[in-house]
């Protein structure tokens, strides 16, 4: 008994932390409460606290679970390196240089190693260019000096080195071989004795005796790099300007678990390295990206040398001199090429008609293929360009407008600090907004589909206004404060719509990202259900299949 | 990079041929008008193997040899259009141990290059081809193939 006591004392605590922290999430203006799996999730993201910057994704069902990446500094890839670099040599009994050849062959897997080494130590020794004892011995203590096999001319004995098969080169002559590859790039790092068709590996402890100190430098950024760039695990971020890289741990299963977050703040996609994309997979997003170069050049072609029919709206190029153009049948309109007049009305349009000018080409009248990418591809693009220039905004905003605004209303940077929130809850929106009209475009109009385009457009819209209002409210009134001289005019005011418009648009993106990753399911038929195929048990309800004999549930007989 | 090791070693070069070399193979350095040595070009001739359809010919063959020589390769070229399809339409010859940024080795000899490309002459590679015109024929059509290489062996007899 007392031993149960103390169960139940346990498990009400954890039922107390539990609601005392839901709680706290709950006056949390930018969570979401009311999902369980939301819940759970946003309490882990809350535990840390240097989480301040609000990121939707962290309340939607997969956010956070736990990161599953790492990114990594330049010392922590050396410190990394250097560590399987040292377990290798140690555990093979081999030169640390040596061991750095083996493991840049086998993508820098210290389990591949062994496993290669351990099953077959010759032909590991072979591929990567590792000799047991040299492949020819000169009789040096017959010799007093040894012709070098690069210029030909003598040396004595103490000039000459060789890598591990004994083929003699000055030093002169070897260490500009070795520069010269490294200049060449980063294939050094698979360099082989100089003479013709000898396998034996020169590794960097001959790299540091013979080269300057410079081509050494760079000799060890290349082993630094190929530490990244052939291991499975690691990508460089694709950042402008970042120098960091990102360890994946763990494939994600999905297309939605591959987002990663570097330090210097650029999101994409690990596993197709392109802006991240949710709620829309790898594979639209690659086929969005083809066609996007291949079709802006059809399209720019069009809208350049083209001009539609002002009857059918086919696009018609214009290849005779005269302006007289007649479409083609069933069309057969005639008009002028210049004025797009009717030509059998037509007079003469060569005087300026401030009414009738803006009859220039109208994007809308291309033809249809043309017009429903047109639709989605503008506004895919209009919504990056516009998240460009949020980026920009939100870095205006944390490094020079929140020290102004805080100057001129006397607020510290935290009371301030909605503001950012409400930038970076912009420029994530927009991210989302972007990649929703490639799920647009590719979201196929099947019958029983209708409904689910409807409900699409439906979030879509709702979640576009909403960020709309936020965007328009929040580049107004940061600069209006901005300007305004002296008086924090009803700043209160500003605070409160600020962060709900904020709270407000991130739960219709959170609705409008997780409908997509749920195929927009809420509108699927369901599945019919016949009521044939089961025998529904009298105790407790429970509809079993015909194969049971007694209820799955309460084990009722049949 | 190597400060100018390029054309002591290519009076070594020189030194080694003199002393010995393969028969029927020609390898000088190129004389000037004025009647200088240019030690950075070679005109050789290298002979067409015996009981093989290049057999008879002496097919002329131009090293040029850079500063950078012997960490890169000298750029070995036959006449313009010659037969051959490791051979691009300019003459220069297609071959893994000339490729700097493979197969070349700065140990590797010029006589080694000359044995190397005459191997080649009967050898062609497939995976590798330089002209359409010898390619084709040496895939598709052996006896029209070996009709061309016969031809062109008469069209460099030996220089007397």
């Amino acid at each position: 008994m007392d031993y149960g006591n103390e169960n139940d004392l346990y498990s009400d605590n954890e039922v107390l932390d539990y609601y005392s922290d839901d709680a706290e999430i709950n006056t949390d203006a930018t969570v979401a409460a009311d999902d369980d799996d939301c819940n759970y999730d946003s309490l882990i993201s809350e535990d840390d606290p240097m989480n301040s910057d609000f990121d939707p994704r962290q309340s939607h069902h997969q956010g956070l679970k736990d990161q599953n990446y790492t990114v990594l500094k330049e010392s922590d890839i050396r410190e990394r390196q250097q560590n399987v670099i040292t377990e290798v040599a140690s555990v093979l009994s081999i030169s640390k240089a040596t061991a750095t050849i083996i493991l840049r062959h086998f993508n820098w897997s210290v389990s591949k190693v062994h496993e290669a080494w351990f099953n077959n130590e010759d032909e590991v020794r072979k591929i990567v260019g590792l000799l047991n004892k040299p492949v020819i011995q000169f009789p040096y203590g017959d010799y007093k000096e040894i012709t070098c096999g690069i210029c030909f001319d003598l040396f004595r004995r103490d000039e000459i080195v060789s890598a591990a098969c004994g083929h003699p080169y000055c030093r002169k002559c070897f260490g500009s071989y070795i520069s010269t590859s490294i200049n060449d790039g980063p294939g050094c790092l698979v360099l082989r004795c100089p003479e013709p068709a000898c396998g034996a590996v020169t590794d960097g402890d001959m790299v540091d005796m013979l080269v300057l100190d410079e081509e050494k430098k760079k000799y060890w950024e290349y082993v630094c790099r190929s530490y990244v760039e052939e291991n499975k695990n690691i990508k460089w971020c694709p950042g402008p300007g970042c120098e960091y890289a990102i360890e994946f741990e763990g494939g994600g299963g999905d297309d939605f678990s591959w987002d990663v977050r570097c330090v210097c703040d650029y999101r994409f996609c690990w596993k197709c390295v392109e802006d991240d994309h949710r709620p829309v997979h790898c594979k639209s997003v690659a086929k969005w990206m083809a066609k996007g170069n291949a079709e802006s050049e059809n399209m720019s072609w069009i809208l350049a040398s083209t001009k539609p029919c002002p009857k059918c709206g086919v696009p018609i190029e214009k290849n005779q001199g005269c302006m007289h153009m007649t479409c083609k049948p069933p069309c057969r309109y005639g008009f002028c090429w210049i004025c797009l007049g009717d030509w059998n009305n037509h007079v003469q349009c060569n005087g300026y008609d401030e009414g009738n000018s803006t009859k220039v080409k109208d994007i809308d009248k291309v033809k249809k293929y043309a017009r429903k990418y047109y639709h989605y591809y503008g506004r895919w693009a209009e919504n990056n360009l516009s998240r460009l220039k949020a980026i920009e905004d939100l870095r205006r905003v944390k490094t020079e407008q929140i020290e102004k605004l805080s100057a001129k209303l006397g607020k510290t940077h935290i009371e301030l600090w909605f503001i950012v929130v409400a930038w970076q809850q912009i420029v994530e929106c927009r991210r989302v907004l972007k990649w929703t009209y490639v799920y647009g475009y590719y979201l196929r109009k099947v019958k029983d589909e209708d409904a689910k385009k409807l409900l699409f457009e439906f979030l879509q819209g709702e979640a576009e206004a909403g960020l709309e209002r936020l965007h328009g409210y929040a580049e107004n009134k940061v600069s209006q404060f901005l300007n305004a001289d002296g008086l924090s005019q009803n700043f209160k005011e500003f605070e409160l719509k600020l962060k709900s418009l904020t709270q407000v648009t991130g739960k219709y993106f959170e609705k409008l990202v997780r409908a997509l990753e749920n195929g927009l399911s809420e509108v699927e038929t369901p599945k019919t259900w016949d009521i044939q195929d089961y025998w529904i048990c009298d105790q407790c309800t429970y509809a079993n299949t015909w194969t049971e004999i007694t209820c799955k549930i309460c084990h009722q007989d049949l | 990079m190597s400060g100018g090791i390029a054309r002591g070693r290519l009076a070594e070069e020189r030194k080694a041929w003199r002393k010995n070399h393969p028969h029927g193979f020609v390898a000088k350095p190129e004389t000037l008008p004025d009647g200088t040595v240019n030690l950075m070009v070679w005109h050789c001739t290298i002979p067409g193997k015996t009981g093989t359809d290049w057999e008879g010919g002496y097919f002329p063959l131009t090293l040029n040899f850079s500063e950078d020589y012997p960490s890169k390769p000298p750029k070995c070229k036959f006449p313009q259009g010659f037969f051959h399809p490791n051979v691009y339409p300019s003459g220069t010859v297609c071959l893994s141990i000339l490729n700097e940024d493979s197969g070349w080795r700065p140990a590797i000899t010029v006589k080694q290059i000359l044995v190397g490309i005459q191997d080649l002459l009967d050898q062609p590679n497939p995976a590798d081809p330089a002209q359409t015109e010898g390619y084709h024929l040496f895939i598709q059509d052996a006896a029209e193939y070996k009709k061309r290489v016969r031809q062109q062996a008469k069209q460099y007899p030996p220089l007397v």
